[in-house]
């Protein structure tokens, strides 16, 4: 005890500099207390009645519910064995957010290369192509609705002028998920370009330079320098917009409401028609819990990745 | 790697003349839905059921401005947007200023504990908890109101993960001189911060703001009447007021009234460009 004493006698001048009260400390503590507040009401608290909610029979049509132990567990598992509605949702969230990431990655890649001039006329057209970012993507989706119009829309009447017939965009089942992953990249692609073209005028000129003098091309000067210098930026551009691509519902909802016959029924429309459309609750809740622990898994992975990717010093 | 090239060499070079016909080409394809929604909006009925579209309307028919508003309310959702809108962002900043503050340079016992919070926040994201947020919201009366668009947007755990990341590269010798001075948390952040992180607090808060006026899942959820109901929401309400037939006939009403809705988007953008743009990303990379 006195040695305790006599080494907090000499610690505390010390302390007093840079150190700070408890009154502070509790004024510090005041400050976070209203944001997580609201942080477990807005998120954590609903995430664990997710759970209750799963284990009874409630439906939207009755106000009374009881507890039903595992049965919508049990209906799960079987739609996810018997291939069903469920399966499919994943599988369609899964081939649409492979593809997304593909064209956003590639095409913002293949922008930043081309719009990779410092003049006036460049700024003001990477402005252009970074505008769809500020469009709500329900209206965005409206337009594409009207552009890809069988009849009468622009995409089509091109398509005839080149001598083709009206395609039925939306209606048929590759299609429309095609049309979807265009239309969502459209959106996001400008946003990948700016990060990419960030990133590539922190790539030291010297490189370059001193490749040109090796007798490298342009070419080589690509593979050989931009890419695996832009690997870090390709990776943070994955981590980042992966688990937000695996929530799409804005587009899917005003394009094709998740058809023709579920060949866009992501993850999140299923969701909301097993709610809001059969009134099951409580199924929707045990594929809100599967869907959680999903975007969990990929976050991991994601993170994992990061962690061994490849980081040059640029 | 093309510019480094071209500077060296210096001048209108073909390979210069032909990459700005290129972006241009590209610039034209990706700027054309947004251009197709100003000129559809000014089109006659009788140019949308035709088989050869034209690129410029044959006469403009500002008409189809005030048949958006004898079709929906378009001033009420106007007004019912910007108010939610402008709760998210003045609750988000409110909140979640001073939180992150505290969490950047706070000493109080359990902070890292806390950050972990808002970390595990971030992975829980509202399309999962929608269900039972939506329960909650209903057990309070909740539904189609105000209060119960506002209440999910009033906290943002990206924000305040943001702003401590910022605040943190602030030197703590400003801070140090302003407890001298005897400044207290809210003067610290409000004198010494805020004008320090001004531009990454801007962009941030545009990116709130945006995401509010773009929101479109929960309101969705939410709105069941004309009281409540936001511009997204309300401009696929615009298009389904019509029969899947007529409605082709009437695009341009609904491309008048998106256009009325993404305007002020727009100008902000242009407005704001520089920090729409490279403030976007610099806070990406952060």
């Amino acid at each position: 005890m006195p040695q305790e004493l006599k080494n907090r006698s000499a610690v505390k001048p010390l302390k007093r500099r840079n150190g700070k009260n408890d009154r502070e400390k509790r004024y510090e503590f005041l400050c976070i207390l209203p944001a997580i507040t609201l942080l477990i009401i807005t998120n954590y608290y609903p995430l664990a009645d997710l759970f209750r909610i799963s284990f009874t029979n409630w439906n939207l049509l009755n106000a009374d519910y009881k507890y039903v132990g595992l049965k919508n567990w049990a209906w799960l598992w079987k739609d996810l064995l018997g291939g069903g509605r469920v399966l499919n949702a994943f599988g369609v969230t899964f081939v649409y957010t492979i593809g997304h990431m593909l064209l956003l990655i590639a095409g913002g890649l293949l922008l930043a290369l081309l719009f990779n001039r410092m003049t006036r006329t460049f700024s003001i057209l990477r402005a252009l192509v970074f505008m769809p970012k500020y469009i709500a993507a329900s209206s965005a989706a409206i337009v594409f609705l009207w552009l890809f119009n069988t009849e009468y829309g622009y995409v089509n009447f091109i398509v005839r002028q080149l001598g083709g017939e009206n395609i039925g965009w939306l209606s048929n089942k590759t299609l429309a998920m095609v049309t979807l992953i265009l239309v969502t990249s459209w959106h996001g692609v400008g946003y990948d370009m700016m990060i990419y073209l960030s990133a590539m005028r922190g790539i030291s000129k010297e490189y370059y330079e001193a490749a040109m003098i090796d007798g490298a091309g342009r070419t080589a000067c690509f593979f050989r320098i931009t890419l695996p210098l832009l690997a870090p930026t390709t990776v943070f551009l994955m981590v980042t917009q992966f688990i937000g691509s695996m929530k799409v519902f804005q587009s899917v909802d005003v394009l094709t409401g998740g058809g023709p016959s579920g060949a866009t029924d992501v993850i999140v429309n299923n969701i909301y028609q097993l709610a809001f459309k059969d009134y099951r609750i409580d199924r929707a809740a045990v594929v809100s819990i599967l869907f959680f622990i999903v975007l969990l898994v990929f976050t991991r992975l994601t993170v994992k990745w990061t962690d061994r990717s490849v980081n040059y010093d640029a | 790697m093309n510019s480094a090239t071209l500077q060296i060499k210096k001048r209108l070079k073909p390979a210069a003349v032909i990459q700005t016909i290129a972006a241009v080409a590209i610039t034209v394809i990706i700027a054309f839905p947004v251009y197709w929604i100003f000129v559809t909006a000014l089109k006659g009925n009788e140019e949308m059921l035709v088989l050869y579209p034209t690129l410029w309307p044959a006469n403009f028919h500002w008409e189809n401005f005030p048949q958006v508003f004898e079709r929906i309310p378009l001033l009420r959702y106007f007004w019912n947007t910007i108010f939610v809108t402008a709760c998210h962002v003045v609750i988000q900043v409110a909140v979640g200023l001073p939180a992150a503050y505290a969490f950047a340079r706070g000493q109080f016992k359990g902070r890292d504990i806390w950050f972990l919070v808002v970390l595990g926040a971030m992975m829980i994201p509202h399309q999962v908890t929608f269900l039972p947020l939506y329960c909650i919201i209903a057990d309070l009366g909740w539904v189609d109101t105000y209060a119960g668009l506002i209440l999910p947007g009033t906290v943002s755990a990206y924000f305040i993960f943001m702003m401590r990341q910022n605040f943190r590269s602030v030197d703590q010798s400003y801070l140090d001189a302003g407890r001298v001075d005897g400044l207290g948390i809210l003067g610290t952040l409000w004198h010494i911060l805020l004008p320090m992180c001004r531009s990454s607090v801007v962009t941030v808060t545009l990116v709130s703001f945006i995401n509010g006026w773009n929101s479109y899942f929960w309101p969705k959820i939410l709105c069941q009447s004309d009281r409540s109901r936001l511009l997204t929401v309300g401009l696929v309400r615009l298009k389904e007021s019509w029969s899947d037939t007529s409605m082709y006939m009437h695009y341009n009403v609904i491309f008048a009234g998106l256009l009325l809705s993404i305007l002020p988007v727009i100008i902000l953008f242009f407005a704001n460009q520089k920090h729409m743009m490279t403030g976007y990303s610099k806070a990406a990379m952060k």
